[in-house]
């Protein structure tokens, strides 16, 4: 079914950047609400209890589809997007980078956009796995500590905008050179 | 600040922080060395000279080497810091300046300026 709607090329850049970027970005806002709610003045014992595993599935998840996403989009996705046409191409629509080089009103989307994209987005999951790696070793005692709540939830929101950096861009370089 | 949590040392909370921005800084760095340098851009094409990522170029090395760098860092101050308690904010802030220096590394207009004048 699915060889019909897309190319294996358009389907791998699909699930790297709509299918586990949109699990990234549902995780994140699952963690993040977890993480800030977890307060001893918002939440009963009960409702530590209860929240705890939620929060712990959050981050873990997090942490899980940074990885995936970064692995699949540099060592599947990005090959076919710098793939070099033969001499005498004219046609450049399968080749993203050299299509977007060869205008100077499209050059910005490689030379400012991938070149940031393809390296910010690898900070993602480093801290994603930190933040996912604390919150199963401290597990519920977390609500007792405001201090080392904020560094959570500092550090996943830095994660979150690295990987929105990369998503947005990914989002406008695809629609201005798609991997196909 | 001081935060540390009852019947467990943060150590191990801290190693993963400064882990994670010891990463983030390796990879900034290797972007920033590989504009400046061309023998090391053709050596971090580990796609190349190792075969492991076939078609990523040199951006298989950065990623590498800051993903060793992440796991080794955890791996090295985990097992320092297991059963200690650190001074936390210290660990967070020196995270925070690796971390800034990562990100402003992997930043075009900023990796760019130690590119070789053409």
């Amino acid at each position: 079914m699915f060889s019909s709607l897309f190319t294996e090329h358009e389907l791998w850049a699909v699930i790297h950047g709509l299918v586990l970027g949109t699990l990234f970005l549902l995780a994140f806002g699952g963690g993040l609400a977890g993480l800030w709610s977890l307060q001893d003045r918002f939440v009963t014992p009960e409702g530590v209890a209860e929240r705890t595993p939620r929060l712990l599935w959050g981050t873990t998840i997090m942490a899980v589809v940074a990885w995936l996403t970064v692995l699949t989009g540099t060592f599947i996705v990005y090959p076919w997007y710098r793939a070099k046409p033969p001499a005498g191409t004219v046609d450049l629509s399968g080749f993203p980078r050299s299509l977007l080089l060869a205008d100077e009103k499209s050059a910005f989307w490689h030379n400012f956009g991938m070149e940031w994209k393809e390296h910010v987005a690898w900070t993602a999951p480093f801290l994603a796995t930190a933040v996912a790696f604390i919150v199963i070793y401290y597990g519920p005692r977390l609500v007792h500590h405001a201090e080392f709540r904020r560094v959570l939830l500092i550090m996943f929101t830095l994660a979150f905008m690295a990987a929105g950096v990369a998503g947005l861009f990914g989002a406008f370089i695809t629609k201005a050179a798609p991997v196909s | 600040m001081t935060a540390q949590i009852q019947d467990k040392p943060n150590g191990p909370a801290a190693a993963a922080v400064l882990a994670a921005s010891i990463g983030s800084f390796v990879l900034g760095l290797m972007v920033t060395l590989a504009e400046a340098s061309v023998d090391i851009k053709n050596f971090l094409d580990f796609s190349k000279n190792y075969g492991l990522g076939s078609g990523v170029g040199p951006l298989s090395g950065k990623v590498i080497l800051a993903t060793a760098a992440f796991i080794l860092s955890w791996i090295g101050f985990g097992f320092v810091w297991r059963k200690k308690d650190v001074n936390f904010g210290r660990v967070f802030v020196a995270a925070m300046v690796l971390l800034a220096l990562g990100f402003a590394l992997t930043f075009p207009p900023i990796f760019e300026l130690f590119a070789p004048a053409a």
